[in-house]
């Protein structure tokens, strides 16, 4: 037998193998939507779900070769290569170790993806570059994961690569392609992913509390670029609506009681923040949806974005010396006093900002002193003209 | 009280034709108060919702009048004016008092509190008697001073807010952040004052209940004069001239200053009523 019809075979087992895939899926679907109805029904914790599917058979041919090492007969050793019209010659190898310890190396055959290369000889190429090769082939893999795919219809990155931008990225310059790992297992990988494009940026990030402590200690609290800009939606955060959001990012961390408690950082500078002129500002804007501009101070503007320092420290004291400059940008040439009226994320207190705490204080007598002789005045009022009647 | 009221009915015996209405307030009185109640409105509505931001009330007012730039806009603006009236009342007044023709009869006296004090002994049964008033009972005042020190505390720290460059020039900027607390606070006790001791007065009460209409048609009753300002119009018709007479549309402030007779200003206290009742 040669090797065409072991490949129409193997196509042919392929296709019956996805269908009998696609018809167990539809049951287990039908199922557990009848199951979760009646569960909702009888008011049941819902049960675990079944059995996971059949594993993808990692096809034989009669020849007794897998799909896969069909292809590694000749893409498994070195000195195949392939030349492009562009004048770029590649290395056509695939390791076997690595795609064999990808995520992909138990349930997917090269001919998944490579859905071109189903005859040997191969058909002839129509593309003129490496890149253009790599944006033909970057579709295959919505098939499977298409609801990141559309994700990243709607990120900076996409906007590029619709523009015509061909350095933008697609898939498989973040996630690779033959030895896609999960994303999730090196958190200091996926900067560094990022880097490769946005070097300066990471080079500012690594300086920071939050670079530090991920690449010396391994620390997986702090974010990483996908925290705060997303991984598949990433938004151009130059834009007013990012801006808006800015406060809320850092406040999911920075509000977290637990994480927080381990640093010893208060979580109330988010209401601190909320409760001054600039965080008021940026909650109703959100709230009104006006996204045209956002000119409020934000986290970012005084703690820096990347390079963002310790608030305790020498860091700090070149933070507090720096924060005239940072009113002055929309305040104009406003005096060494003016940082002052912002509290600091401080609640007043006897200590900090007396003048403040006791003029709350002062408030919180007086006014219901007075309201409460104002009402008792009237009830009496009132109680006199019942008893003469 | 009742040789009081014998006094005027032996006077208006005198006088067939009398009105039945007493000009209390001025046009320009008049106009004063609407211009501050139209304001102290606009501030409120555009104040408060600033102050309860997060509250979804505060956030529907703030969204209905066009967002919070918008808000910020109307407050400033109807702030200026505020301010601006203060200043008009302020001068008037000190040009009056300095000319002779204002007598700053607002001023609290002794009186005012023995009437507080008798006023509440009334209430509370300990005594039958009302304490009588002047032009100005000790309500009035202090409703009248609450106003005019709320308002500097309003103005001040509202030009803090608005202008804090210029605040933080030579002071230290935490008067920022004190003057916005000052000035939610003050604001709130404002709105408070006026939403219970104000309507109570001009809306609520029974003696006036719907509503107390002089301070927009600058009338007042003959009947509630005799009730609740017993002492001006004593002197007004002591003193010759006619509180009465409707025509004039001026405020009885000028008669007050040239022809009260010290006599009458403590006719409440029982051995110058005497005299009173000796002439």
């Amino acid at each position: 037998m040669g090797i065409h019809e072991t490949l129409t075979l193997r196509l042919g087992s392929l296709r019956r193998e996805w269908k009998k895939r696609w018809l167990w899926q539809r049951r287990r679907i039908l199922c557990l939507a009848a199951g979760g109805a009646a569960m909702a029904l009888l008011g049941m914790p819902p049960l675990p779900v079944g059995p996971p599917p059949p594993a993808f058979a990692s096809g034989t041919g009669d020849t007794g070769q897998s799909a896969a090492e069909v292809c590694l007969g000749c893409h498994g050793s070195a000195g195949m290569t392939l030349s492009f019209p562009s004048g770029e010659t590649v290395s056509l190898l695939v390791d076997p170790q690595k795609f064999a310890s990808s995520v992909h190396g138990k349930s997917l055959n090269c001919t998944d993806c490579h859905t071109g290369a189903q005859e040997i000889p191969h058909p002839q190429l129509k593309v003129k570059s490496r890149r253009e090769y790599t944006l033909a082939q970057y579709e295959s893999c919505k098939r499977c994961h298409f609801a990141n795919y559309t994700k990243t219809l709607d990120s900076v990155h996409f906007d590029l690569v619709s523009k015509g931008d061909r350095r933008a990225p697609i898939c498989m310059d973040c996630h690779g392609a033959h030895d896609i790992q999960r994303s999730g297992e090196h958190r200091a990988r996926i900067s560094q992913t990022c880097a490769r494009c946005h070097g300066e940026i990471y080079a500012s990030y690594i300086r920071s509390v939050h670079g530090k402590a991920i690449l010396n200690g391994g620390n997986t609290d702090v974010p990483v670029c996908t925290d705060c800009h997303q991984s598949h939606s990433i938004e151009d955060p130059r834009t007013a609506s990012f801006r808006l959001r800015i406060p809320d990012l850092c406040a999911s961390c920075h509000s977290d009681k637990v994480r927080m408690k381990k640093y010893g950082i208060s979580t109330n500078v988010l209401d601190t923040y909320l409760e001054d002129f600039h965080g008021m500002t940026i909650a109703l804007y959100r709230k009104q949806g006006f996204t045209q501009k956002a000119l409020q101070a934000v986290c970012t503007d005084c703690h820096g974005i990347h390079d963002i320092q310790p608030t305790t420290g020498p860091g700090s004291l070149a933070m507090k010396a720096n924060l005239v400059k940072v009113c002055q940008r929309c305040h104009g040439n406003v005096s060494e006093n003016f940082p002052a009226a912002w509290l600091s994320h401080y609640e007043p207190s006897p200590k900090k900002f007396p003048l403040v705490y006791y003029v709350k204080l002062m408030y919180r007598i007086f006014i219901p002193f007075v309201i409460g002789g104002l009402i008792l005045h009237i009830i009496l009022h009132v109680w006199r003209m019942a008893t003469n009647r | 009280m009742e040789k009081v009221e014998t006094m005027l009915t032996e006077k208006e015996t005198e006088k067939p034709q009398v009105p039945e209405f007493v000009v209390r307030f001025s046009v320009l009185q008049r106009l004063e108060h609407f211009v501050a109640m139209f304001l102290f409105l606009v501030l409120a509505v555009t104040g408060l919702p600033q102050k309860f931001y997060q509250a979804s009330w505060a956030q529907w007012t703030i969204i209905f009048l066009g967002g919070i730039d918008w808000v910020r806009i109307i407050h400033r603006a109807s702030g200026i004016l505020f301010a601006l009236l203060a200043v008009m009342h302020l001068g008037t007044i000190l040009v009056g008092v300095l000319a002779g023709r204002i007598k700053p009869i607002l001023i609290p006296t002794l009186k005012d509190f023995r009437d507080a004090i008798q006023q509440l002994r009334y209430y509370v049964g300990l005594s039958d008697e009302h304490p009588q008033f002047d032009r100005y009972d000790y309500k009035q005042k202090f409703e009248y001073w609450g106003l005019a020190f709320g308002g500097m505390v309003m103005i001040t720290t509202g030009f803090i807010l608005y202008l804090p460059n210029l605040a933080t020039m030579y002071l230290t900027g935490e008067l920022v952040p004190a003057a916005k607390v000052a000035h939610s606070n003050e604001g709130l006790l404002a709105f408070l004052v006026v939403i219970i001791w104000h309507m109570y007065g001009t809306h609520l009460n029974p003696d006036v209940f719907p509503m107390d209409t002089s301070i927009f048609t600058g009338k007042i009753s003959r009947e509630r004069m005799l009730h609740e300002h017993p002492l001006e119009l004593l002197r007004s018709s002591a003193s010759g001239s006619h509180p009465m007479d409707g025509g004039k549309g001026r405020s009885l402030e000028p008669q007050l200053a040239a022809s009260a007779p010290a006599r009458l200003q403590s006719a409440n206290t029982p051995d110058q009523s005497r005299e009173i009742s000796s002439e």
